[in-house]
């Protein structure tokens, strides 16, 4: 009934010099009769204006609470073939390095048991594999499961943990990230699989301050790879550069945030206690400069998007942590946090939201962390330590 | 103490259609990550399941 059905509003998608989804789910439509009802239902989506899927929760595997998103059609009658179209999320590798052959592998058994459709990656970080029914959930999940995949996570659960390619790929990185993500996501099984806070929480790990997996705009827990010492600069490098005509005043000096850098033309000094670690110059200035030597991590609390107020930035909690196996250290403030957060949240406050409530001299005090200055986003902007009044000595 | 506890949690979940984890904690006068201790139990057992509407409930498997 389906098959002749029109979708002249989707074709002039397939227009242009840029690949089209559409093309590839029509061509994906000749063997799965799912995809097809996708199309034909966005198509009517398309000319009402008007979403028809339906959001439902109770679908899962057994032991589970995570990694499966319920999702119905609206119009079931009209397309039987997505009236159940389940989004599962697998957890993604550290890096998100696979082989060809365990791409291959994942999309056989997806083949099998789902729509084919896929999206590589979602915003949390998991390979999401988009569309089967209910009675295929187990079925799936155990020939992952077979194969080495885990689900991740979904709901008021802890997310699959991301991180940036660090090491394997980058000289910027001050933390092994890859091993730091893997380490978190053992540990942490139980929270990933078995939702029982107020709301989700993520944990993104980058190397450096360029922050490649954007984890202060994006995880409630960022840990950001830094130095405690004094960035490197090698002086001969610095001046090739001057020598091929690049404007070091210009586009790095001046541009540093903190004015910590000098170039009197021969040599680059920096004033180390200036510097606030934001990778410019050593972006700048790759051959030349480079991070210190004696590296850890900034963990930072607090980033979200809107939900019950507005989008935040996460802020600095701890300056420098060393990060080194088996993280005790990260690993019990994330215990304390989600303890401190679990027993004060409302349903759907995320830690940020919770923090801002209350106010982060009682999340403090709670948690145990004394409060520095490089909490402070700048003078005068955040105020909020405050003495208590036992403490005042009259 | 525990074995008592999880007897507690099925009695209740016996007596809900669904309940969140806090009220159940809140009901049995016991903290919630004790609760929540013997519900993962009762998880990964296959004897509860979890139900997301809006946020996380648990209920017996029937
Ligand atoms: C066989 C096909 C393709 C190959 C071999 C390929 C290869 C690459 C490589 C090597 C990069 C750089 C990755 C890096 O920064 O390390 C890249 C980036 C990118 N590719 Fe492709 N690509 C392919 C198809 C496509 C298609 C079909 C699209 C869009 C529909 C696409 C969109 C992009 C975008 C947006 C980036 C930038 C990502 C970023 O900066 O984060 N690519 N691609
Ligand atoms: C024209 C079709 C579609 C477009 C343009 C679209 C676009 C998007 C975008 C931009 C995101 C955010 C991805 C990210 O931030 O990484 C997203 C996420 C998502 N989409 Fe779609 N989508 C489409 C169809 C669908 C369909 C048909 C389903 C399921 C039936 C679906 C289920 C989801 C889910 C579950 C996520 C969340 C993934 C995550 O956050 O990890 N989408 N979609
Ligand atoms: S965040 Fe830093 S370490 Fe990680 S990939 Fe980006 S530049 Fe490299
Ligand atoms: S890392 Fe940033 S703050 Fe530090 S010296 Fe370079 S540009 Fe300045």
């Amino acid at each position: 009934m389906s098959e002749d059905k029109k979708t002249p509003l989707l074709d002039e998608l397939e227009k242009g010099p840029w690949p089209s989804f559409v093309t590839d789910m029509k061509k994906l439509a000749e063997k799965k009769p799912a995809v097809k009802d996708v199309l034909d239902q966005l198509e009517l989506s398309y000319a009402e204006k008007k979403g028809h899927w339906k959001h439902g929760g109770i679908v899962g595997v057994t032991g589970y609470g995570g990694g499966v998103i319920g999702r119905y059609s609206d119009k079931p009658e009209e397309f039987p073939n997505v009236a159940e179209f389940h989004t599962m999320r697998i957890n993604q590798p550290s890096g998100w390095f696979y082989t060809t052959d365990a791409l291959r592998d994942i999309l056989k058994t997806w083949d099998k048991f789902g729509s084919g459709l896929t999206n590589m990656h979602g915003a949390t970080g998991d390979i999401i594999l988009l569309g089967t029914t209910t009675q295929n959930l187990q079925p799936a999940f155990n020939e992952f499961s077979e194969k080495g995949w885990d689900l991740g996570g979904s709901g008021s659960d802890l997310r699959s943990p991301s991180c940036c390619v660090g090491p394997a790929r980058c000289e910027n990185a001050c933390i092994d990230t890859l091993d730091i993500c893997y380490n978190l996501t053992q540990e942490f099984q139980d929270e990933l699989h078995r939702p029982m806070w107020p709301y989700k929480f993520k944990i993104k790990v980058s190397g450096c301050a360029n922050d490649c997996v954007a984890s202060v705009a994006r995880a409630d827990f960022s840990i950001v790879g830094t130095w405690r010492d004094t960035l490197n600069i090698d002086q001969a490098e610095v001046r090739a550069y001057a020598n091929n005509g690049y404007d070091i005043k210009g586009m790095v000096v001046e541009k540093c945030p903190s004015n910590a850098l000098e170039w009197d033309g021969k040599t680059l000094s920096i004033k180390s206690e200036e510097c606030v670690r934001c990778m410019h110059c050593i972006n700048k200035m790759p051959k030349a400069l480079s991070v210190g030597q004696e590296k850890g991590a900034t963990i930072l609390i607090g980033g979200k998007a809107t939900i019950l107020k507005s989008a935040f930035l996460s802020w600095v909690l701890v300056p420098f942590m060393k990060m080194e196996p088996p993280y005790d250290e990260v690993k019990d403030l994330l215990r304390k946090i989600w303890e401190w957060w679990d027993e004060n949240g409302k349903m759907r406050e995320r830690v940020g939201e919770l923090i801002y409530r209350k106010g982060m001299r009682v999340f403090l005090r709670d948690i145990g962390l004394d409060p520095v200055p490089q909490m402070v986003a700048a003078p005068r902007a955040n105020p909020y330590f405050f003495w208590w009044p036992e403490e005042i000595n009259k | 103490m525990s074995e008592d506890l999880r007897a507690k949690v099925i009695e209740y979940l016996g007596k809900v259609d669904k309940t969140k984890t806090r009220d159940m904690a809140d009901n049995l006068k016991e903290k919630k990550s004790d609760v929540d201790k013997i519900v993962k139990e009762l998880a990964k057992e296959g004897k509860v399941e979890f139900l997301y509407i809006g946020t996380s409930y648990v209920k017996l498997v029937k």
